[in-house]
């Protein structure tokens, strides 16, 4: 349903695709009644399996088909014991590698992600520190991956959180790509602001929001930051110096005026009353979409 | 400003600058009636939430009448699971939160709720959620917020919120809050328009929106305007209809609707139109779907189209549905 771009086709075309997709269908109704019609044999029926891999891996949505994989594994846990622990483990580690299959071709399928922590939570030895090794480096090449994000959260439950490790990571990700709000998310899971994290975390931003200025993700972490109760007056005063001069680089930018109002916020005296005023009447001017928002913060100046 | 520059999207001068409210009607009256057909055939698991969008889409139009209501009924009585009393996408799947909350919301609008065993519903709804107040989506225990949310939208328009453990439930949405005002889909998941929009309509069932950072959610989800005039989901990603839904019901439940330009997203969503086809897209020239016809027709109607019946911003239902079951959700002035 999303990002599937329509295309003109010839009437030709049309009909060979038709065709095809009627095949689909057709294979796809008759899998899944085959299942349906196994679904409760002791042992499993291995023809049924081998289908239901298929399917999934042409749609991971369709939950019913993970339940039925759950079913057989629950099942063929409980007629194991220590001596075929072996192949147990094998059975378990090649429903990982079809959750892969079904990832590659589909990383935002809550189903593949979750049948695959379900598994290996199941799994006789379960090698997690390779799934964190694993869910790192993919995290390298979509890094905005919020199911990604969860996993890795399940596994740090499993191998304990390194927390200077993890923070590691978040700066690492937010060096090489300011813009990944995903990584900011992540850091402000990790850190309690306070008076010996505050500086770092103010460079940081100041870091970000001066290579590029338009992009928005290190704002917001920004007036998280300003929302600690450990932001001095001084830290307020070096930080509007600063925004001036970037302003100067950057006068129609946005969120510099946005920020100097959070920044001039609870000073109450009459000079910043006027500017703020002029701050929120600029941003009407430049940032139109956002006018109602600006109206409403104007109002509350007074 | 390379990067808000490559997340966007032009319409081209071909795209539609008006409702076409026939073409949608027909768009979903055809969409099941023809079982071979490939898109309708193969998404057979999610009909329970399809039958959910055509409906509610037609409602808003002035169409229920469209759909043979006795078929449909006798649909969701079939797909009641008689043992765990949950309900399935389809005959022959697995019941599951999603599509149960679905059913309920198809019986509630042809005030049908007779029809199915309303008892299994609250025993299935009240047996999905975990001590620390979650819920999961099914027996196999995948848990988020989205569940929390179908749970007490289910339950509310059941009138039996006494039978799970509201207070509990309360706790693990708010565990689930972010540095950014916003909502993911569990403690400390990254904030996603549509997981604000089931924790903010969570607590407004619930009458818990006081423990929202207001003006700190809202500034954030006035931020998802983008220059098209369409809605982002997230920071730096692509507008698309739904997230038009999302992000507008939620200031709609927070009282700051006025935070987003009508004018910009109503053209968005227009030019999301097809046409041709009928329905709404998720961008303009993609292919249209009864889902994004049913958030693109619901963002109209909250935006006060005249042409379309008012919907409410929580229950994305027609408001008069909600009246008649004399709902109250809770609304921030
Ligand atoms: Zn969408």
């Amino acid at each position: 349903m999303h990002g599937r771009l329509k295309v003109r086709t010839t009437e030709e075309q049309k009909l060979i695709k038709e065709k095809k997709q009627q095949e689909k269908l057709k294979a796809y109704r008759q899998g899944f009644q085959q299942i349906l019609s196994t679904r409760h044999e002791v042992p499993y029926n291995q023809t049924s399996f081998a289908i239901c891999s298929q399917l999934l891996i042409a749609n991971p949505d369709i939950s019913t088909l993970w339940n039925y994989r759950k079913e057989v594994i629950l099942q063929e846990i409980e007629t194991s014991d220590k001596s075929n622990e072996e192949e147990l483990g094998k059975f378990m580690t090649s429903e990982i590698k079809l959750t892969e299959q079904c990832l590659l071709a589909n990383p935002k399928s809550y189903g593949s992600w979750y049948h695959r922590f379900w598994v290996l939570d199941r799994h006789p030895k379960p090698d997690w520190n390779g799934e964190f090794a694993l869910c790192s480096l993919y995290l390298m090449k979509d890094d905005r991956n919020f199911h990604c994000w969860d996993y890795r959260r399940l596994i740090l439950e499993k191998i304990g959180i390194d927390l200077d490790a993890e923070r590691k990571f978040s700066t690492e990700r937010i060096n090489i790509n300011f813009s990944n709000y995903s990584s900011w998310h992540y850091r402000s899971t990790l850190k309690q602001l306070n008076q010996e994290s505050l500086d770092e975390e103010i460079n940081l931003v100041q870091n970000a929001v001066f290579t590029d200025p338009a992009d928005s993700s290190a704002w917001f972490y920004l007036r998280w930051i300003l929302s600690s109760q450990d932001v001095t007056k001084k830290h307020k005063e070096d930080m509007l110096c600063k925004l001036e001069s970037l302003q100067e680089l950057d006068p129609d930018c946005k969120w510099i005026y946005i920020a100097k109002s959070w920044l001039t916020k609870g000073v109450r005296d009459g000079n910043s009353v006027a500017a703020d005023g002029d701050c929120f009447r600029t941003l009407i001017q430049i940032d139109p979409l956002r006018k109602g928002h600006y109206n409403d913060c104007l109002n509350n100046i007074d | 400003m390379a990067t808000s520059m490559v997340n966007e999207v032009k319409g081209d001068d071909s795209v539609p600058k008006e409702l076409l409210l026939e073409k949608h009607v027909s768009f979903l009256r055809e969409y099941g009636q023809n079982e071979d057909n490939f898109e309708y055939g193969i998404t057979d698991y999610l009909r329970m939430s399809g039958v959910y969008w055509g409906l509610t889409a037609l409602d808003l139009m002035g169409k229920l009448k469209e759909l043979p209501e006795n078929e449909i009924v006798e649909f969701v009585q079939k797909c009641q699971d008689p043992e765990s009393g949950g309900i399935s996408g389809c005959i022959n799947h697995d019941p599951h939160l999603l599509h149960t909350v679905s059913a309920i919301q198809v019986l509630c609008i042809y005030d049908r709720l007779d029809a199915i065993n309303v008892e299994g519903v609250i025993k299935y709804v009240k047996s999905l959620q975990k001590d620390d107040g979650s819920f999961t989506g099914d027996k196999w225990g995948e848990v988020d917020t989205r569940f929390s949310f179908c749970a007490v939208l289910t339950l509310s328009l059941l009138k039996r919120m006494d039978a799970i453990d509201v207070d509990k439930a309360v706790e693990f949405v708010e565990s689930c809050m972010n540095f950014d005002g916003g909502f993911g889909s569990r403690p400390l998941s990254e904030s996603h328009a549509g997981l604000i929009y089931c924790c903010v309509g969570f607590l407004s069932i619930t009458q818990r929106l006081d423990i929202i950072k207001r003006d700190t959610l809202a500034w954030w989800l006035c931020e998802r305007q983008l220059p098209s005039g369409g809605l982002n989901g997230r920071p730096e990603k692509l507008p698309d209809v739904c997230y038009s839904w999302w992000v507008l019901s939620s200031l709609s439940m927070l009282g700051r609707l006025h935070w987003i330009d009508f004018a910009a997203l109503e053209k968005f969503i227009v030019s999301c139109q097809d046409s041709e086809t009928g329905g709404f897209s998720d961008r303009p020239g993609d292919i249209t779907d009864p889902y994004h016809t049913l958030f693109g027709l619901a963002a109209l109607s909250l935006m006060g189209n005249g042409a379309l019946k008012r919907v409410n911003p929580t229950y994305c239902m027609p408001q008069e549905v909600i009246d008649k079951l004399e709902l109250k959700p809770q609304i921030l002035n």
